[in-house]
């Protein structure tokens, strides 16, 4: 018989003690792959949301971060100089402020929003669902607004509603005007958190809502480059003007791994050593007591000629059954839980609501079975050790005498 | 020697009623931004002026810039030097750890609100001087703060006021992460649940014929129980206190490598007596049932069977 097959037959034994072990492994398994998925997941969804956005290279003023961003200074210029770039495909300008929306009516609640001046809102995250996009060049009369799917389900707006928008920026001027923009389209932002209102407008839009002339500003220029020209136009607009900050996608990434994101990266760091720590410290538990149970058996075996070898392999094959069955089952498990999890996470204020917290990888799969190979391998070693170092004579001795 | 003037925070969090009037957020910014260039970059070192007027920095900042209390600082609007002004500094302090931004580098400084306005106010903006980012209250009684809220929204429209405590609704960050990790704990109980249930079936194996024996001599099927389930609880509860001292033991690890990565005051793990107090709670009748379980069926088991016979 095979050692394989000594192994299957030694867990087939005791089928009770083998479910619930298999149970614990594969419970502490679907932990170890949640916390895998949740150190990258992050990341992963992140990078999907910054790609499908639609551009590869922000600019941004050098002072800032792209979690404070003050604003560029004659940014319209940068933007065209940006665009004359034969690296550059297309641009974007985006800047930001706190506002507050009502239905045109004498009483109705105001609300309030994010506002959002953008040059483009057929790409930079916005999908439009209903209604078409912001227009590219000047428009006469209100100002067009595309809402957010929320902010147009809670106060009811279709495309071709009215509103009263009013800002309550501190930097605009003091009289604060009373603007009412038409609602032009109805779309999803890809970063908007969920609950959260945006209006998007124009930079002429922007600057009517600012009650003062356009100022050229812009927190942001977004820069589509053309295939396989994203290095040399990071370089060429980096060129442009000193006191801008020019990022790739790859450096968004990079600073949000940093800061953001870094926590959920290290609690999972922290719990997956805690995890794999316990299944090693369960499983070298249980296979010592099965050996410290068969003692009697381990010296029949090694008397009638069974070598170190077979013996160890014997153990190692009962350690990969156990962790291999465990660790199978734990791959649905853990993606149940992970949505669960997902779920719970995903409620934190201020997050984007198409940003994901454990993300499947199939390099996760990968890297959970190393994982907990080499956990049962480990655990296996003690056991090993005492049953191929058992003093035969004496333990014989002892099973007869007992 | 700390001291503490009246100051504008130039980013702090008070446990206190805030009010919000139109936040100038791109001014802020551009000024913490050009704050800390100033800082960073023509921080000109010259002997101590006591005339000069003083400002306070962070703990981070100091040891970013080896700045020491008495030290001169020119701080200015832009790397350009706008409207440069020299501070002393008068001392460092301990930023209040803020677990909503305990990743951002704590690079700040407080000064009196007049020597702040000179150097960000804009001139030409005649309600520059008059703007602020952000007033708190402490009210004087705690309890009236969303009556009180309504009643300023009312007088001003346009003010967001916000109350500092956590809501109640559970949507705020850390009920979030409780949850998260009371799910996490879930699980891991779970699991530990299963595989102490096969210890102890595995031991209740190795015990089979000891049983047999037992009540062959006469003791009844009760009173095995009744040392099971002792035996149990004196495991469990064994267990469960070393798993306490061992969380309060590694309790400062943890806080320690966490508050060097993100060099900040704020305690991550605390194991207070209630979480204590939970994990007895949790673990000692799962113990005992698990070694109850794991007994059951070898008592009752035919006792030939049990002496193998």
């Amino acid at each position: 018989m095979t050692a394989w097959g000594l192994a299957w037959r030694t867990i087939a034994r005791s089928p009770a003690r083998s479910v619930l072990a298999v149970a614990g492994v594969t419970v502490i398994g679907a932990l170890l792959f949640n916390m895998l998925l949740l150190s990258r997941g992050l990341l992963v969804s992140f990078r999907d949301l910054l790609d499908n956005a639609g551009y590869d290279i922000r600019v941004i003023a050098a002072q800032g971060s792209m979690a404070h961003r003050p604003p560029i200074a004659d940014a319209t210029s940068l933007a065209e100089a940006i665009a004359r770039l034969p690296e550059v495909e297309s641009i974007a300008m985006v800047r930001t402020d706190l506002g507050q929306v009502s239905a045109p009516g004498v009483n109705a609640a105001w609300t309030p929003i994010e506002l959002i001046g953008m040059t483009d809102s057929k790409g930079g995250g916005w999908t439009i669902v209903k209604g078409s996009p912001l227009p590219t060049g000047p428009s006469a009369g209100e100002p067009p607004v595309v809402v957010n799917t929320t902010l147009a389900s809670m106060l009811h707006l279709e495309p071709g509603s009215r509103l009263r928008l009013r800002l309550t920026s501190a930097g605009s001027a003091s009289a604060l005007p009373l603007v009412t923009v038409r609602v032009i389209g109805v779309g999803g932002f890809a970063f908007e958190a969920s609950g959260d209102l945006n209006v998007a407008t124009t930079m002429a839009g922007f600057a009517v809502a600012h009650g003062t002339p356009a100022d050229r500003q812009a927190e942001m220029v977004l820069v589509a480059s053309r295939p396989g020209a994203a290095a040399p136009a990071l370089a060429a607009i980096a060129r442009l003007r000193p006191d801008v900050r020019v990022l790739s996608n790859d450096q968004v990434m990079a600073q949000f791994n940093e800061n953001a994101f870094s926590y959920f990266r290290q609690i999972s760091a922290v719990l997956s050593s805690m995890t794999l720590a316990f299944a090693f410290l369960l499983i070298a538990t249980l296979l010592t007591m099965s050996v410290n149970q068969r003692l009697g058996e381990v010296a029949a075996l090694r008397a009638l000629g069974f070598p170190r070898r077979r013996i160890a392999a014997n153990l190692l094959w009962e350690s990969a059954l156990l962790v291999g069955i465990g660790g199978t089952a734990a791959i649905p498990v853990g993606g149940v839980l992970a949505i669960i999890l997902d779920r719970i996470l995903r409620q934190m204020p201020g997050v984007p609501a198409r940003l994901h917290f454990f993300v499947f990888e199939p390099r996760t799969v990968v890297l959970h079975a190393a994982l907990l190979a080499l956990t049962g391998a480990v655990a296996a070693l003690y056991p090993i050790w005492l049953a191929t170092r058992l003093p035969i004579a004496a333990t014989l001795r002892r099973e007869i005498l007992s | 020697m700390r001291i503490l003037p009246p100051r504008l925070p130039v980013r702090t969090v008070y446990p206190i009623i805030e009010a919000v009037p139109a936040v100038n957020r791109a001014r802020a910014s551009a000024f913490a931004a050009a704050f800390v260039i100033a800082l960073a970059v023509p921080a000109a070192m010259a002997p101590t002026a006591p005339d000069l007027p003083p400002m306070l920095i962070s703990r981070q900042l100091a040891e970013q810039e080896h700045l020491h209390a008495g030290d001169t600082v020119t701080l200015a609007q832009d790397p350009r030097g706008t409207r440069a002004r020299q501070f002393r500094v008068a001392g460092t302090y301990e930023p209040t750890p803020d677990p909503m931004r305990f990743t951002a580098r704590r690079i700040e400084a407080r000064m009196h609100l007049p020597d702040l306005m000179a150097i960000a106010a804009d001139p030409a903006d005649p309600a520059a001087s008059e703007s602020l980012s952000a007033i708190n209250l402490r009210l004087k009684h705690p309890e009236d703060a969303v009556r009180f809220g309504s009643a300023l929204n009312a007088r001003a429209p346009g003010l967001v006021v916000r109350p500092t405590v956590r809501a109640r609704d559970g949507s705020d960050p850390f009920a979030v992460l409780e949850r998260f990790h009371v799910a996490v704990a879930t699980v891991t109980v779970l699991g530990s649940t299963a595989f102490l249930l096969a210890l102890m079936v595995m031991r209740a194996e190795e015990r089979r014929e000891t049983i047999g024996i037992i009540r062959l001599i006469g003791i009844s099927q009760r009173s095995i129980l009744l040392e099971v389930l002792v035996e149990g609880m004196l495991i469990a509860v064994a267990g469960a206190l070393f798993g306490i001292v061992l969380a309060v033991a590694t309790q400062g690890l943890v806080n320690h490598f966490f508050q060097w990565r993100y060099d900040t005051a704020l305690v991550f793990v605390r194991v207070t007596r209630v979480i204590a107090l939970q994990s007895i709670a949790v673990s000692v009748p799962l113990g005992i049932l698990a070694g109850l379980a794991g007994s059951w069926a070898l008592l009752r088991r035919d006792v030939l069977a049990l002496v193998g016979r």
